[in-house]
């Protein structure tokens, strides 16, 4: 028992055990809730409900992405919760403003920069997602377990520019 | 009801997340300079376990799938191409 705690409280697990529990939540939400781990979705039901205010005959967030609280937008909050759990459990959380030891021996230590290069991709992620019909954990997680073609289709194309784009911004110290 | 399963799943999903490492910039960033492989293993060991869990239990009739994603090959390739540019970026 101690020794799972102690495993438990470890700041990082090793990828393979940390994707065993991800894979066990991913045949739970199948079984208990015959659904996906969908994400991205989540946001964009989110949108809708401003989307719809400023344009209320708009067809994506009145038929494919309706303002109302789904499966994914309750999984999102648990998600929220969830990696709030896992800091507390090894002591690590604390409230920080995305900073991070490589990005600014990187990038330098302006705080605002990467706070522009957050906003900007994010929206190219969200925007990504929607053309995808899905994001890393709905998409190439929930997609790939089915073995549906369009999970692989966006691994490869996910890896392919991600490599590319690390190598045009890191340049010499990639 | 649903809602409380989706709740739990997703402290699961968060804390699994959260333990991979993967809220850190430098996980993911590096894994696409392929100094780290850590978000790959993750994922795949993921989508192992997934596949070795419902797999058989459709096979004994237990459960039906979901609805599987769309396939539309233009759509996926050119939303993951985009999407990587994204990730690289921001590391989340």
């Amino acid at each position: 028992m101690n020794w799972l705690m102690k495993q438990i409280r470890k700041e990082e697990w090793s990828p393979y055990a940390a994707g065993i529990l991800l894979g066990i939540v991913g045949i739970l939400t199948v079984v208990l809730a015959h659904a996906l781990l969908s994400e991205s979705g989540a946001i964009e039901n989110l949108a809708a409900y401003i989307g719809k205010a400023i344009s209320p005959s708009n067809i994506y967030f009145n038929y494919v992405m309706p303002a109302q609280i789904t499966f994914p937008v309750v999984l999102l909050v648990g998600v929220f919760f969830g990696g709030m759990l896992g800091a507390l459990s090894s002591g690590t959380f604390k409230f920080r403003t995305m900073d991070s030891e490589q990005w600014k021996k990187a990038f330098g230590k302006q705080t605002w920069k990467r706070w522009l290069l957050l906003f900007v991709g994010g929206i190219i992620v969200e925007f990504a997602a929607g053309i995808a019909g899905g994001c890393t954990s709905g998409l190439a997680i929930s997609g790939g377990m089915l073995l549906a073609p369009a999970a692989f289709l966006f691994i490869a194309g996910m890896f392919a520019s991600g490599i590319i784009t690390a190598l045009i911004i890191y340049g010499k110290k990639f | 009801m649903t809602y409380v399963i989706a709740i739990v799943l997703g402290v699961a999903f968060g804390f699994s997340l959260n333990k991979a490492g993967l809220t850190k910039y430098h996980k993911v960033v590096n894994q696409f300079r392929l100094t780290d492989m850590a978000v790959l293993k993750f994922m795949m060991t993921a989508l192992v376990v997934t596949m070795l869990g419902l797999y058989p239990l459709r096979a004994l009739g237990i459960i039906t799938f979901p609805a599987v994603p769309a396939t539309y090959i233009v759509g996926n390739l050119a939303g993951g191409l985009l999407f990587g540019v994204g990730m690289a970026l921001t590391g989340t």
